[in-house]
């Protein structure tokens, strides 16, 4: 039995060894991307690149609850295992200012036809600081924040009937927030039928994606993006009456809508809970597939997210690709940028279904009609917004979501809360030093 | 035996040293590196995202700022009433299961591993399993089958007022197996003749609880209180998960919730590491107390 | 007979309070369970399906794309291990022959399977399995329960040997099984065996400061792991030991050595010395008292301190994920399996599947120590 014991031991410890790390010098790159469909186009993409010049892509799909947890610990360490990320547009302050990020102004002016990319996708998700000129990445996969509806509702004519019989209009998408509410009251009939499944949760930047773009349209900001000053913008009149519209939406929204964002709001739509569903256009492939949606595959439309009284503006989604400044293989990591902006590979990868940032693709007959959502995506980018892009963002970003979150719920009124987080917002900047 | 040849020479003060030391140069080279780190930074205005700006030393302000935040001490308080309500809670059915299951019955074996799958499970597959079963209409298990009970199904998950109570439920339905098993083992240690003789006395049943039972086991219990209670403290992967982050509004925000967005979110590493050391003090305090309490109560046994 | 007669009553209702209890804890988990059969629709249902069209396209998920035949082979072997054990042996020369033959077969395949996809694990598992075949070599005893033993750790390697092939055939979940095999048993086994060396010297001999001693031994598992994730990825990136088996082993083993040395230190007191003494009078060494007096009165401690230290390590998320890399060579199940994300939104029926077949090893584990959990952790606590 001791005998044993000690060959087990022995034994034991041959594995670790045997288990550890081997070096790999065969010449390979290596992406960071979120785990989703998109990153499977990108995967199949990238197999051209190889054909091409035989240097292997190895495309790391992180799932999203981890995302970004695993890829700032990797920046930490400066460790070399990722060669190019491809980040949320709100990390680009942090990871240029960090330095973890390669500079890639001068090359992009050099090597990149910049005029071909849609302007608002380069300031989004290359640019820092804003307006700056200089650039940390390029645009991959520009998303937006879209609508889902149900379109046996909508087109059923007893309903449209009832509609119009109510609300002195034809049933029709919305093209108002205000029109969204009454659709979305029309159609709440509880307890198996409600009218919106918007984003309220307090997870990540859920509300925030959701409520931003109603209080862009509302005539409203986050601060001057000069002076960051944050008192009266933030918490102005409009952002009241936005967030007040925004709250408003619960009562024609599922009992479980406080934890909606993107995940929860595609099952409520998937399971016919609700008429209308609020989610990026990226996860809209699974909605028109017969086995992902069986239900209302053939029963949905998309509509681009409506404008307010006063603008229009869109919660913009998707990611930039960088490089990574502790790669080694900054060069192959270069190579791939330009391969991945030409025109057929973006025709490609459009095709693929990726939402490609490049103009001329993107407004092609071919691209619009590819998927019966497209044109809503087409037509959803010149609106697109962004949250605060700084080095801070994390900070304003969970002082907005708690806030936020903290109206929804009704445990503060609009005008508590928001005050709360133009206090808050400024202390961070004060603190960051942009006042000095 | 080769072995026995080997060892001849070894004297108990050498074999105390080959035993104790593996396991203390262990502790120490993994745990010196990362507390020295933490307590250097406590010290210091630095973000671990920033690795180019070099930490700033400003004494004490980290650990002022945070005991000075009312929205921190928002945070201790929601975490001193999750420890207490959950470890509670935890003990009364923990210890009340054992006491059902101390007798002989078929299956016994099965019925308590049964009852210890909870424990099995990766918190945060927990965490996502319960936000099936706590939603708040009619598709979540529990509003399905108790809201007539209820009159209506409940927020568990929504309402600022309840969602604690549902985070307490997940961790007692998780960590009550480990309170019975424990009081189980406890209970089953007792000699039988204890109960006989007291039988012959013709003692009530609450007076062989009260002089036999509770006093041999409650060391025990107190064990399993300070395992619980410690990492009640750090509780994290359920409101994380099931409460999203800690909601609904600031519901369920514990300190653990909230170092995790300063440490990982923000990556305010220095103010993290002052919030890791304030928990840490609060920790060692109380598991100090619950140790000297148990020195005391085993003495008297 | 009043007497009697209400006890007894008060029997079953206890046994029927203990089944509703089992019920209630249970049902979480049927859910889990129920889920993973569930077609995506059922799943997100309006309402609770208790009643649904049973599907296994979810484990399919997990699986390779290809099912090696190997694994044909390596199941049947693990099949009639298993059920060999619960035949009652008669002939025991012919049950060792038996088990002896069943050994060898599993050696030729592992080997064989070693030679068609030069898969290392497949070396290590022939050499485990030649140590489990030692178990029952002829010069020892041949008991009954020493061949039944054997033929329970065959089967076990089998099965490894099977998550191997689906591992080495592209299945991810079963690459990160695997790991966290390697890991959390891997782990168990030197908390266990430090926490047993410490508990006794702690149990035995004069240590100066033993009471501060033991509470930083404590004190260890008090720091909020979310603090310590960063230095230790910071060590671990300078020393190599990311990414690695041996990094996640020593992690999990520092975590739990603490528990085990307390558990261990607990039930090692409640043996009496008196039996060490006389061994040491009857001139054996103190190592030699240690491993021939001491630890054999200690297999219970061990398998309830096994059992916790196995649970912990199994589940660990935190370190899990920031210490490893994703597609890297030593990443475990739990960050991955929570969060499958298909085209469209959480697949929850692949997330049920793998938190199920995750489970098994965990509460197969638990069940077999189960004689033992009870003895196991009185942490010495309860004088007799």
């Amino acid at each position: 039995m001791k005998k044993l014991a000690c060959y087990f031991a022995i034994l034991m410890f041959s594995v670790l060894i045997i288990a550890t790390p081997s070096t790999n010098a065969q010449e390979k790159l290596t992406i960071a991307w979120a785990q989703w469909d998109p990153a499977n186009y990108l995967d199949e993409l990238s197999n051209d690149f190889t054909a091409e010049t035989g240097i292997e892509v190895d495309l790391v799909q992180i799932s999203w609850s981890n995302f970004q947890d695993s890829v700032f610990t990797a920046f930490v360490g400066k460790s070399d295992r990722y060669d190019i990320v491809i980040g949320d547009s709100q990390w680009l302050g942090r990871n240029s200012v960090g330095g973890h990020y390669v500079d890639l102004t001068d090359w992009i002016n050099e090597n990149i036809d910049v005029d071909a990319i849609y302007a608002t996708a380069m300031e989004a998700f290359a640019e820092y600081p804003k307006g700056s000129g200089k650039y940390w990445a390029l645009p991959a996969e520009v998303d937006a924040n879209g609508f889902l509806y149900r379109t046996d509702l909508f087109e059923d004519a007893d309903e449209q009937a009832k509609f119009k019989e109510k609300y002195g209009y034809e049933l029709a998408p919305p093209k108002t927030y205000e029109e969204l509410r009454d659709i979305a009251e029309f159609f709440t009939r509880p307890p198996n039928l409600y009218g919106i499944a918007p984003w309220y949760s307090k997870e990540y930047d859920g509300i925030t994606m959701g409520f931003q773009q109603v209080m862009w349209s509302y005539g409203g900001s986050y601060g001057d993006p000069e002076t960051y000053k944050v008192e009266g913008h933030i918490n102005s009149d409009d952002v009241v009456a936005a967030l007040e519209y925004y709250t408003s939406l619960r009562a024609f929204s599922p009992p479980d809508a406080p934890n909606y964002y993107w995940a929860e709001t595609l099952d409520a739509f998937k399971a016919g809970k609700v008429a209308m569903a609020m989610d990026y256009f990226a996860f809209f492939p699974g909605v028109v597939d017969s086995n992902q949606n069986p239900n209302y595959y053939d029963k949905t439309g998309f509509f681009v997210s409506p404008a307010g009284p006063k603008g229009h503006a869109i919660s913009i989604g998707g990611q930039g690709m960088s490089i990574s400044a502790y790669s080694k293989n900054q060069d192959i990591a270069k190579r791939y940028l330009k391969w991945f902006m030409q025109k057929p590979v973006q025709e490609k990868w459009a095709q693929l279904g990726g939402f490609t940032p490049h103009e001329e693709v993107l407004q092609s007959e071919v691209f619009l009609n590819a998927t019966p959502f497209n044109k809503a995506f087409a037509a959803s980018f010149p609106y697109l917004r962004d949250f605060w892009a700084v080095p801070e963002y994390a900070e304003l970003l969970e002082a907005c979501q708690t806030g936020w979150n903290q109206v929804i719920i009704g445990s503060k009124s609009a005008k508590e809360a928001l005050d709360d987080i133009a206090r808050k917002h400024e202390a961070i900047f004060e603190d960051a030093g942009y006042y000095d | 035996m080769r072995t026995a040849r080997f060892s001849r020479g070894f004297s108990d003060y050498q074999i105390k040293m080959a035993f104790i030391m593996p396991t203390m140069i262990l502790l120490i080279l993994m745990n010196i590196f990362p507390l020295l780190w933490s307590l250097y930074l406590s010290f210091h205005r630095y973000k671990a995202s920033m690795p180019n700006r070099p930490a700033k030393f400003i004494g004490p302000q980290n650990y002022a700022r945070l005991l000075t935040d009312p929205e921190i001490w928002g945070y201790f308080q929601t975490t001193a009433y999750f420890v207490v309500l959950a470890v509670i809670t935890q003990f009364i059915i923990g210890f009340g299961l054992a006491l059902l299951l101390n007798r002989e019955f078929r299956y016994k074996g099965l019925v308590t591993t049964l009852i210890l799958l909870p424990m099995m499970l990766s918190p945060v597959v927990v965490g996502l399993f319960w936000r099936f079963i706590f939603a708040s209409d009619a598709s979540g298990l529990v509003n399905y089958l108790l809201s007539p009970l209820f009159g209506g199904p409940i927020g568990w998950t929504t309402d600022p007022k309840i969602a604690m109570l549902a985070v307490v439920i997940v961790d007692t339905w998780m960590w009550s197996p480990f309170m019975m098993l424990i009081s189980l083992a406890g209970l089953s240690a007792i000699p039988k003749y204890l109960y006989e003789a007291a039988d012959v006395d013709r003692a009530s049943q609450w007076f062989k609880f009260r002089w036999i039972t509770l006093p041999l086991v409650s060391p025990l219990l107190l064990i399993a209180l300070l395992f619980r209670t410690m990492d009640a403290f750090k509780m994290f992967d359920i409101v994380y998960v099931l409460t999203r982050e800690g909601g609904p509004g600031i519901a369920t925000e514990t300190v653990s919730m909230n170092l995790y967005k300063l440490a990982f979110r923000n990556y305010n590493t220095g103010k993290a590491c002052a919030m890791a050391y304030i928990l840490l003090i609060i920790i060692v305090a109380l598991s100090n107390i619950y140790v000297k309490h148990l020195n005391k109560v085993r003495g008297e046994a | 007979m009043a007497q009697i007669e209400r006890s007894r009553f008060g029997h079953y209702v206890a046994l029927a309070v203990i089944v509703v209890a089992v019920l209630i804890y249970l049902t979480p988990i049927y859910w889990i369970v129920a889920t993973s059969l569930k077609s995506p629709a059922d799943i997100i249902a309006q309402v609770p399906q208790f009643l649904f069209r049973v599907t296994l396209e979810h484990y399919q998920k997990l699986m390779p794309d290809a099912v090696p035949g190997l694994t044909y082979v390596f199941s049947a072997e693990a099949l009639i291990g298993i059920l060999a054990c619960f035949l009652p042996v008669r002939n025991i020369g012919f049950a060792r022959r038996f088990a002896f033959l069943w050994n060898g077969l599993l050696i030729l395949t592992c080997l064989y399977a070693l030679a068609t996809t030069i898969n290392y694990n497949f070396l290590m598992l022939s050499i485990y399995t030649i140590i489990v075949f030692l178990l029952i070599s002829p010069q020892k005893s041949t008991e009954a329960r020493r061949v039944r033993l054997s033929l329970v750790g065959a089967s076990v390697l089998a099965i490894v040997a099977i998550c191997t092939l689906f591992a080495h055939g592209g299945s991810k979940y079963f690459h990160q099984l695997l790991n966290s095999i390697i890991i959390g048993f891997g782990s168990t086994l030197l908390a266990v065996g430090f926490g047993t060396l410490s508990a006794y010297a702690f149990s035995r001999f004069e240590v100066a400061g033993k009471e501060d001693l033991l509470f930083f031994i404590l004190s260890t598992r008090m720091l909020p792991p979310v603090v310590v994730v960063i230095p230790i990825y910071l060590m671990y990136s300078a020393l190599g030991l990311r990414d690695t088996h041996l990094g996640l082993i020593l992690l999990y083993t520092t975590f739990n050595v603490s528990f085990a040395v307390w558990l261990m230190k607990g039930f090692i007191d409640e043996i009496p010395k008196e039996y060490e003494d006389a061994a040491l009078v009857d001139g054996y060494t103190r190592f030699q008292t240690f491993v021939k007096v001491v630890l054999p009165q200690s297999v219970t401690g061990i398998a309830a301190t096994a059992v916790f230290c196995l649970i912990t390590a199994w589940n660990e998320f935190a370190f899990a994920l920031v210490l490893t890399e994703v597609g890297g060579r030593a990443v475990t199940a739990p960050p991955s399996i929570t969060s499958a994300i298909g085209s469209s939104g959480v697949d929850w029926g692949k997330i049920a599947a793998a938190t199920f077949v995750f489970l098994l090893p965990v509460a197969i584990f638990t069940f077999l120590m189960r004689g033992h959990l009870l003895r196991g952790v009185t942490f010495g606590a309860v004088k007799k």
